[in-house]
Parts: C-alpha cells; structure tokens; sequence
C-alpha cells in the first residue's frame, strides 16, 4: 500500500510506513509536546526529501514564528518559499473555512499552482471558536477534513491539550473524524519530565502499539525505544511495572 | 536664496524616486507602514479587518480605511468570501518588490528619518 511518509525517525516505522495518502492525521499533545515541530518536520521532509510541496495554514500563530522556529532546526523555510515549494499561510479560522468551501479559493489556487501534496493545519483546536454546538462543530470539522482530502492533500492536523500530565477530560469528537490519531503526553518518572508518543489509531492499516519515548533534537522529532518496566504510562506518572519492581526490589542492589 | 526649508526638503528627498514615491502616495500613514511591515514578515495572511487590526495591535475604526487605501494604491489586494471582505497583500510582483525594498532600507537609520519626515508632513 502506497504510503505517506514522515521521513520523521521512528515514527514511519510505528505507522507502518508512514500516513495513508489523502488522510486527516490528528497530533494532540499539550503545549511544548511537540505537535508543530512534527507537522512542521512532515512538512519540510516532504519537500526536502520525498518532493512533494506543501502547505501551513497557521490560525493565529504568526508566519514569521514558524521561519524562526524552522531556521532553529537548520529548515529554511523562507527559501522553500521562494523557490514556490512551501507557503506559510495565516488566517482566521472563519476565512478558512470559507475559502475552503469556495471554488477558486486561495487554498485550492495555491495547491493547484504549487502541486501541494501535504498540508499542515494548526491548529484545529481553533475550530471550536467558530461554535458552541457539539454538532455543528462535528460538521465543521468534517467539511474542512473533507475539503483538504478533496484538495488530494494529506493533512497533519494539530490539537491542543489541556492538560500538562496526563489524559485530558474533554469530548474528542474529532477522533472519529480523523483518520490517524497520534497522542504526545508528558510523562514524569523520576523526578524528570520524559517524552511519550502513541499510534493511537491508524484507519485502514496496522500500527505500533507500544508507547515510544521521543525527544526533540537539533534536527527536529526522533522516536525512541518503548518506555520498558513501566505501567501507566498514558496517567503521566507511571509505576514500575510488578516485574521491575520484583527485581529493583530483590535482585538489582542499588548502589549506596 | 535657498532657505534652510528648501535645504531639508533637499535633504528627505535624496532617496530612491520609487521609494520616495512609495512613502509619498503608498505607505503615507505610521498605521500604513505598520501594514505594510506586517504583510512583508508574513506574506501569506488573508484576514479580516477585525483580526488583521487585532494582529497589528490597533483598532478596527482605525486599521479599516488604511487597509482600503492601501488597496486602492495597488498594495494590498481584497476579495470577498460570503460578503466578508478578506484583505491580503498585492500578488503583483513588481508591488511586492518595492515593498521588499522599503522594508529594506527601513533597515537604515537616516532612512527611516526621512520617510518620518515625509510622513509628517503629508499629514499635515
């Protein structure tokens, strides 16, 4: 099956080979978990690496931040720019749904003249300003989804958690909306603030299962080993598992 | 004899002629050159007056005839989405190229001292 890959280390492996092509992929984490940097790296590798153009619609969150934030990885996103492989696009979240939906919009006229094949969008949190219905965001959310598909993009989407540790309380309509679903949690073990991803859905295809450790390096996201010995990972504090916890206890003798 | 009126009007005027034309007619107010600032540094924005105000820090009453004038002077470019007019800066290459330059030379001290200059006097 063709695949859309991240070029992100790691992550391709966990989804199996990378997105399926013209999907919705979901990134939720709290903020400074990382959901930018990895659409902005899927982003970058797709033009850098796979060629293929592409697109970041930012709600709010000025282009100039992502040029610097890129420079800081060594991505120069002004250069994509000018060489026509990436545009860096700022908007409200009402103008972009409404482009969307038009024939001729600037979304659909800059992915036609660019070939873009991939899109970020972030973040869709921003959505939620448009109602206070339940119902009608599900509909928003799922037009646009379906507008960017239709556009033949594959799109990373960010979501913003609330919660710094641990699984948010909120109604995640839009994980049935989407077709991949990724989760980027903090995690506290040992008096030091770890990172934690998971493949939380994958529609149309296998994915890792495990709970990997990332890290943001110098040259942007790279997914580690799964977190080993430890239970609870999700809850943002995790225990030692009752096998590590046997050993630590009785077989490893901790030095003085 | 030349007065010392003639002597600074001299002196502003020594600049590029499109980019002195660009202050005189274009970027005329501080609010059109905090546009125009904005625009350059994020090339791709499409907005609204009221989030376009809202990013440049400013009020609506205030941004919305700049940004009109702006459109009638080639810079910006405006276009309606269910009767919400959407603004965004000029595609046309030539425009943005001496928006690239102003923005450039703003760079320089003795610059930006004479487009103030200019400014202040087209309000009066």
């Amino acid at each position: 099956m063709q695949r859309v890959k991240t070029g992100i280390k790691g992550l391709d492996e966990m989804l199996h080979g990378g997105f399926l092509p013209q999907t919705a992929n979901l990134v939720e984490g709290a903020p400074g978990t990382g959901k930018t940097t990895l659409g902005m790296q899927f982003i970058y590798n797709g033009i850098t690496l796979y060629d293929e153009p592409g697109i970041i619609l930012t709600f709010e969150e000025f282009p100039q931040q992502y040029y610097r934030d890129a420079a800081a990885f060594g991505w120069d996103f002004k250069a994509l720019e000018r060489e026509g492989r990436l545009k860096v696009i700022m908007t409200s979240p009402e103008v972009g749904r409404l482009d969307l939906e038009q024939v001729g919009g600037m979304i659909e006229t800059l992915t036609n003249e660019m070939g873009a094949r991939r899109i970020l969008v972030d973040s869709l949190s921003h959505l939620e300003k448009l109602t206070d219905d339940p119902v009608e965001l599900r509909a928003i959310q799922y037009s646009f989804i379906n507008a960017l598909k239709r556009e033949g993009l594959t799109a990373v989407l960010t979501k913003e958690s609330p919660a710094l540790l641990g699984a948010a309380e909120s109604e995640e309509s839009i994980a049935f909306v989407v077709d991949s679903y990724i989760l980027l949690r903090y995690v506290e073990i040992e008096s030091a603030i770890h990172k934690a991803l998971l493949v939380l859905k994958l529609r149309g295809s296998d994915h890792a299962k495990d709970i990997r450790q990332f890290e943001i390096t110098s040259g942007g996201i790279e997914v580690q080993a799964k977190f080993e010995g430890r239970e609870g990972i999700m809850s943002g504090s995790p225990r030692l598992s009752m096998a590590d916890s046997f050993v630590r206890a009785f077989v490893k003798k901790e030095k003085p | 004899m030349a007065t010392s009126d003639d002597f600074t009007a001299r002196l502003m005027n020594d600049m590029d002629p499109d980019l002195l034309d660009f202050v005189k007619t274009k970027v005329n107010t501080f609010i059109k050159w905090d546009l125009v600032r904005f625009f350059h540094e994020n090339p791709n924005t499409a907005d609204t007056v009221e989030n376009i105000a809202r990013y440049a820090g400013r009020n609506v009453t205030a941004v919305e005839p700049e940004l009109n004038e702006l459109v009638e002077s080639g810079v910006m470019e405006i276009r309606h989405l269910d009767e919400i007019p959407v603004y965004s800066l000029t595609t046309d290459e030539s425009m943005r190229r001496i928006v690239e330059e102003f923005i450039r030379a703003c760079e320089d001290r003795h610059f930006r001292v004479k487009a103030v200059y200019h400014i202040i006097r087209g309000m009066r």
